[in-house]
Parts: C-alpha cells; structure tokens; sequence
C-alpha cells in the first residue's frame, strides 16, 4: 500500500492531465486548473525546502569540521541577515536592496566572469584536432568565434553571413536531431512513470 | 628548450593575465569595432517597431546576477525601446532575482520618458511554477497574479486590470538564462496561446533557439552581450554592451590564437613521436 497509493495517485492524475489538454470541456478545464494552481503552491515551498537543506547541511558542516567550514558562519550570518532584513523593511527597503544590487549581482557577475579565464586556460589545453570529428569542430568553432564578434565583420563584411549560415543550416541540424531524441526519450520516460514502470521518483530505485 | 616545448609548459597564470589585460585595456582604451547587424537581432527590432503604440509587452526576466553582464544591456535596449513606442511593459521573472534586475533598469530608464508605475508598467516579480505556472497563466492572469512585487493587489493598478489573459499580450520578451526560461515560453505559452515570443539569451544558449527561429516559433533572437550591443546599435544607445563589444572581440581572438597554438604543440609533438 505505501508504494501502490502514490503509483495510483501519479497514474491517475498523469492520465487525468494528458486528457485535459484535449478535451476543452468546463469539468476537465476547471479541474486541471485546480491541478495547475495546487502544483504551483507546492512549487513555491520548494524555496524553503531549498533554504532549510542549505542550513541543515552548513550546520553539518561546521560540526564535523569538514573543508572550509569557517566560511559556512558567513554563509548562514548573511542568509539570516538578508531575511530579516527583507521581512523587517520589505522587499524596498534600503538594506536590503542595497545587499541585492551592491553584493549580490556584482558577486554572482564576478563568479560567471571566472569562467572566461578557466576557459582560456581549457582552450589552449583540451581543444585540440585528434580525430577528424574534433577537427571539424573545431573550424567551425574558430569560424564562429571570429564571426560572433565585430572583427569578424571587420575582417570581410559578408564573414556574418557565412556564421548564419552555419547557425541556421548545420547548427539546427544537429541540435533538431539532438532535441527530436530527448523529445522521444521524455515521451518514453513519461510513459514509464505513468504506468508505474519507472519508479525510482519515489526512492529506493525501481523496486 | 625551444620555443614550442616552452609554450607547451605555459603557466596557466600567464593565460589569466593575458585574458585579464585584454579584457581591461579595451575598456580603458575603446577600439569602436563596427558592430554589424544579424537578422535575428533586426527581426526583434521590427517586431517591436510593428507593435501598435499601447501595446503590453510581457518583459520576462528570466535570469540572475551570474548572467547580468549579458542580459541586463539587453534589458536597458528593450526597455527604452518600448517607452519610445509608447508601449507598456508587465514584468514578471521565472527566476527569484531577475524581477530585481528589471526593477533596476525600469527605474532607471522610465523617468527618461515620464513614465508612470501602475499605467505604463508594472512589475510583478518573480513567479514560481515553471511550465505549469505559465500554462495557467496564458487562460488566466488573475489566477496566478493577484498582487504586484511590492503586495500591492493587481486590481488597484491600471495594466494590471488590464491583462486578463495571453490575448491582451501584444509579445513576449523573455531574457533568459536558463531553465526555466525561453524554452517554456516557447512550448508552453506560444504553442498554446500563440503569443509571439522573442528572446534575449546567454550567449551559450543561442545556438540551441536556431531550431525555434527556423520554425517560426521565436520571432527574433538576442544573443549573448553581441545581440545586445547590435540592439544598441538599433536603438541608437550607446550602452554596456557595446562598450563591451571592443574586449570580447580582443579576448576571442585570444582564445582563437591559444586554440592554434595548442594544435600546433599537439603537431609538433606528433612530429617528434
């Protein structure tokens, strides 16, 4: 009983959703709609699941003294810090707009800018013509890097085109056929978790 | 030693420090590259431009600080086209901090053109659901929104009453990042309500949206801080983006010759084998 209720509860509600989409009868709208609404309300808890894992495992952190545990108290003081500056003053208060706009975004901008420099490094060690395939990916990587940037155009006015070219033919090729596969895969997987052949979204793996 | 056995012990330090001065200097000392226009690009300008003045444009702002150097020049340049058209702007984000971001450049941009919260555009922050949030939202805005960002109820302001579904939408602009972001407004939102939807995105993401712009089901395309620097250009703003244009122009190039140089180590040392 305690793995049959939710196989019936996902089947049962799978099935009820897939036949909603079709049939534009008021019932089937109505209570989708409700389905939708409910989903939406369980969605927004995620962000406190979110919160309290990210406090259970700090906390863990710094009990067991694991790798860089001193840097978890900054984590946690902020965290709480950010909060209750946001439930006292509201999301236009001073602090805590100043904290989003003055620490967040240049601190989340700063960390995807070191990529730039890790990929600089990858360029000039991993990418590099073994094979045929790696190869071709790779002039069409340099001709699509200089053709994405304003030298390309500077180099010969028509060189954007030829990068279109490569966007809009052997690009979307390749990636048409790479989404047409996940697609069926989604669809079988789909299929699997409705049937209650897939069970492993409830834990345990398939059994 | 000779000269490519040194290069094939490079310093990874060296490489940062090469990266890092060609990133600076061109901002210190601008270059002014000529930024040419992409199709994708022009067809979002055109579509925006088609749109009847008083229009809604649903401005989604789909991504965080991490992508904030390459989405938020796009969302300056849409922004201040839209309030040069006279069309209204809803924004609402699938991400927590990107109603933020699009809060900064409304606030920054709508005094320039008398603007008004509430009547010329609203924000109604960041809206969780994903998929399912945006299938509700296309039948019924009131369902899902029932106050602004600030908790002000919908009702009480003017283009809030005045977006009761997808059909009062006159396009959807989403600045995207990721997941979820301008994949559901593509599947979801277009396929079932047939609001047209055109994008700005992280430049890494832009090849996968060739497949959407081929079927027609994205109407143009901003890609990466590039689109938003040929948006400036279309806009005739001088913004972020193309200030930036000058450094990411030097910094592929350099990671063009390290791509060569790599291949012409790998060469050599075939060679010696």
């Amino acid at each position: 009983m305690k793995r049959t209720l939710p196989l019936i509860i996902v089947a049962g509600s799978g099935f009820f959703m897939l036949v909603a989409f079709f049939i534009p009868s008021k019932f089937f709208q109505d209570t989708s709609q409700t389905f939708q609404n409910w989903y939406i309300g369980v969605a927004a808890f995620f962000v406190f699941i979110g919160i309290l894992n990210l406090v259970k495992i700090n906390i863990e952190k710094i009990q067991r003294k694991l790798r860089d545990w001193r840097y978890c108290y900054i984590l946690l003081f902020f965290l709480a810090f950010t909060m209750a500056t946001g439930f006292i003053q509201g999301r236009e208060g001073k602090a805590f707009l100043y904290m989003f706009y003055n620490f967040q975004t240049p601190l989340g901008a700063t960390m995807f800018s070191l990529l730039a420099f890790f990929m600089a490094s990858a360029t000039f060690r991993a990418f590099r013509a073994k094979t045929p395939e790696a190869t071709i990916l790779l002039i069409a990587a340099l001709l699509v890097m200089l053709g994405r940037i304003p030298v390309g155009y500077w180099i010969w006015h028509n060189y954007p085109d030829l990068v279109e070219w490569i966007m809009t033919g052997p690009n979307t090729a390749a990636k048409r056929g790479i989404l047409f596969g996940i697609d069926l895969g989604l669809i079988s997987m789909a299929l699997r978790v409705l049937l209650g052949i897939e069970r492993s979204y409830m834990g345990g793996g398939g059994e | 030693m000779n000269l490519i056995e040194r290069l094939s012990h490079l310093d990874r330090r060296v490489i940062f420090l090469l990266v890092a001065f060609a990133v600076v200097i061109p901002m210190l000392q601008p270059i002014g590259l000529p930024i040419d226009i992409t199709k994708p690009v022009k067809k979002v300008y055109d579509k925006i431009e088609s749109l009847a003045p008083g229009s809604i444009v649903l401005l989604s702002t789909d991504f965080d600080p991490g992508s904030e150097a390459e989405l938020y020049p796009a969302t300056e340049a849409i922004i201040e086209h839209c309030f040069r058209k006279n069309l209204k702007i809803y924004v609402m984000g699938l991400w927590p901090a990107g109603s933020d971001l699009g809060n900064l450049a409304l606030n920054k941009i709508a005094p320039r053109y008398n603007k008004n919260y509430g009547t010329d555009y609203i924000n109604v922050g960041y809206r969780p659901g994903g998929a399912v949030m945006l299938l509700s939202l296309g039948k019924n805005f009131g369902d899902i929104i029932k106050v602004d960002y600030q908790g002000t109820p919908i009702d009480l302001l003017e283009l809030g009453r005045a977006v009761k579904s997808s059909k009062n939408l006159g396009l959807v602009m989403t600045l995207s990042a990721g997941d979820p972001g301008i994949l559901h407004w593509i599947i979801y939102f277009h396929a079932r309500y047939g609001v047209p939807i055109c994008g700005a995105t992280t430049a890494i993401m832009a090849p996968q949206q060739y497949t959407y712009l081929g079927s027609g089901q994205l109407v143009g395309l901003l890609g990466g801080l590039k689109g938003a620097a040929e948006y400036e250009v279309l806009v005739n703003r001088k913004g972020r983006a193309s200030i930036g244009m000058d450094s990411q122009s030097i910094v592929h190039v350099l990671l063009v010759i390290f791509i060569l140089l790599g291949n012409i180590i790998l060469l050599h040392q075939k060679g010696k084998r």
